[in-house]
């Protein structure tokens, strides 16, 4: 009889939230962002080691799925930065009220857009 | 680990649907989760046209009328139809809340009506809250006190009672548990909002006079910690209450004092 009982269905019809959002994209973004230190480690080696590599890397990156790999994890740096710091500042006990917690949620998504125009504009004319 | 899919035995099938017979021009689609213990069939949704012309504000008025005026067989549990029981809660329109205080104008389109997610299932709209009561009980909801006033009326100062405000007006209706993803994947070690509102409670109660030991029982990786502020606690609480400030108010009570 216990075994047979259903499970009652959760996150398939559970309404999505900006703070459930950010919390999840939190999550996701930490994932990517170690995957991409791995692959700036990778990359830095391959310079140490060889002077061909350079010529390897700058081709893959100007190529369209390199823009789209290096903007990625531009937008994963700026959107774990900003959401660390909205975490941060709820550890303090601070921002838990609905309307603020939905504001600075807000803050965090278009944040972290701005940031990656910002950091590739900054890396492309200055760097 | 994380189980996203439904198990098998509880994949949702398409039920029956109950054409409106009044002849009403005003009619809603009602969409409930149902399932029958005695059938071993898998759960179902059926669909339901009511005549909003001649139903109350409220979803649980909906449920009533399709109980009554409908199909007899649904099962769903209520008491006090005014918010203050908390035995109607369930998930409306893809968020948690008590029938009784949610209003069917609210919903566009047809109205979801699902049993408190991550829960077994007893029947239709029952779900299973026996593991939540367990954990309540572990906290040990009650003054403790030692020392040899027992006898006599302990005195609170006005300041001490405020710190009560927005804890003791939970009803227990476990609408904040079953919206919590980490209760969901977690819910047989995690404590979860409801709990913990409640062990936060009798922490801040200048009364009890064990404090430390609540503190120090609470402090668990699994059973505080998995809270991530996801925040959907606060947002489904029928009663305006906050979880998840309270859960935050009692890991920064744990990261400050010495125990």
């Amino acid at each position: 009889m216990e075994n047979k009982r259903p499970l009652s269905p959760h996150i398939q019809i559970y309404k999505w939230h900006i703070s459930s959002l950010v919390s999840i994209s939190h999550r996701i973004t930490g994932i990517i962002n170690i995957i991409a230190i791995t692959l700036i480690c990778l990359w830095a080696s391959l310079l140490f080691l060889a002077e061909e590599n350079y010529e390897t890397v700058e081709l893959l990156m100007s190529s369209l799925i390199g823009k789209f790999i290096i903007l990625g994890i531009i937008w994963s740096f700026s959107f774990q930065i900003l959401s660390e710091i909205r975490h941060f500042i709820m550890d303090f006990g601070y921002g838990f009220e609905l309307k603020t917690s939905r504001i600075t949620g807000l803050i965090v998504i278009f944040g972290s857009i701005i940031l990656t125009i910002v950091f590739y504009l900054i890396g492309k004319n200055f760097i | 680990m994380v189980q996203i899919s439904l198990p098998e035995n509880s994949e949702i099938k398409k039920g029956k649907y109950f054409k409106d017979k009044t002849g009403s021009k005003n009619l809603r689609k009602v969409n409930i989760y149902r399932w029958d213990p005695s059938s071993g069939d898998k759960p179902r949704i059926d669909t339901y046209e009511v005549d909003m012309d001649n139903c109350p504000s409220k979803v649980l008025d909906i449920l009533n009328k399709i109980k009554n005026e409908i199909d007899p067989t649904l099962a769903y549990r209520r008491s006090c139809a005014h918010g203050v029981c908390g035995s109607c809660a369930m998930n409306m329109a893809g968020k948690n809340g008590l029938a009784c205080t949610t209003a069917h104008a609210e919903i566009n389109g047809d109205i979801d009506i699902y049993p408190l997610p991550h829960l077994k299932v007893k029947k239709d709209l029952i779900g299973d809250l026996d593991g939540l009561y367990k954990q309540y009980q572990s906290i040990e909801p009650w003054l403790k006190s030692n020392s040899k006033s027992e006898t006599k009326e302990i005195f609170q100062s006005k300041e001490d009672r405020a710190k009560l405000d927005g804890a003791y007006e939970c009803i227990m209706c476990a609408c904040c548990s079953t919206s919590c993803p980490s209760y969901w994947w977690n819910g047989d070690k995690y404590l979860g909002p409801a709990v913990l509102l409640q062990a936060y409670r009798w922490i801040v109660d200048s009364r009890d006079e064990e404090r430390q030991a609540r503190l120090k029982k609470v402090a668990d990786e699994l059973k505080l910690y998995r809270c991530h502020t996801i925040m959907n606690c606060t947002s489904a609480c029928p009663k305006g209450l906050n979880p998840a400030k309270a859960i935050a108010e009692i890991k920064k009570m744990l990261a400050t004092a010495n125990i």
